[in-house]
């Protein structure tokens, strides 16, 4: 309970700085504050596509179903954090750019994402055996987890794009935020990984109730 | 800087309906997981 108790006064207090704190990139203004939630949920992202991945492997070694519930659960936070980071970069991109969506390289990408994820939802719900879905879909989120690097890091950085590039290190891998800023930054970043685990967990004991409920109901 | 109080005030607001909502979730869970043992 205190640990709940500790995430929700830390993410307050985080949220107040980041609005009342000068704003972290001054060359950009008023809307580089969104910076302090769009990257951890980007990160929350990835890391959530991760974990989906890893129980997927374990699913296939161990073939427990609660291991496939897990790599859903995982998966399914993933895609909402995926959407968050699309809207709050959509949003950065009206106030910056001038329009909600523009095509530039990095929201080319996320789109992608969320296709290649949306087509994992897809599948497992084409899928009414549930060895063979779990085994299916286990297939298939190791190899969607394999694209992840390449459209969120690598792809973006090979074409010139829009987005900013040196928000957090510049080209000499150098920290180019001020101390306050990098201290809310990881604030944020490491509270928004807590919310995910704690929403992970939640998930994860929801899934394994339903699951006894049906061996009860059988 | 009026526009940034604002944002402060909807993000604090979805923060605080979250935690309260996951909070009641939690508790029902538990509540759940205890009748099934």
């Amino acid at each position: 309970m205190w640990w709940k108790l500790v995430i929700f006064a830390a993410m307050s207090g985080m949220i107040i700085a980041a609005f009342t704190t000068p704003a972290p990139q001054q060359q950009i203004g008023e809307s580089s504050r969104i910076f302090y939630f769009h990257i951890p949920q980007a990160w929350v992202c990835v890391l959530a596509f991760a974990v989906s991945m890893l129980y997927s492997i374990r699913y296939l070694r161990t073939r427990r179903l609660e291991d496939d519930d897990r790599a859903l659960e995982a998966a399914r936070l993933g895609f909402i954090f995926c959407i968050l980071a699309t809207v709050t970069g959509s949003i950065f991109a009206k106030v910056t750019w001038g329009s909600f969506w523009n095509w530039d390289p990095r929201e080319t990408s996320i789109f992608i994402l969320l296709l290649i994820y949306g087509a994992y939802f897809a599948l497992r719900g084409a899928l009414e055996i549930e060895e063979r879905r779990a085994a299916l879909a286990a297939v298939y989120s190791i190899f969607a987890f394999l694209t992840v690097p390449f459209l969120v890091f690598v792809v973006p950085r090979m074409v010139p794009s829009l987005h900013p590039t040196d928000s957090i290190v510049n080209e000499n891998m150098k920290f180019t935020m001020g101390p306050a800023v990098r201290m809310i930054f990881f604030g944020s970043l490491g509270l928004f990984t807590a919310v995910f685990f704690w929403l992970f967990s939640l998930g994860r004991r929801v899934a394994h109730l339903r699951r006894r409920q049906l061996e009860y109901e059988d | 800087m009026d526009g940034n109080y604002i944002a402060l005030a909807v993000a604090l607001a979805v923060w605080v309906g979250l935690f309260v909502y996951l909070m009641r979730v939690d508790k029902r869970v538990r509540k759940l997981e205890e009748k099934s043992k």
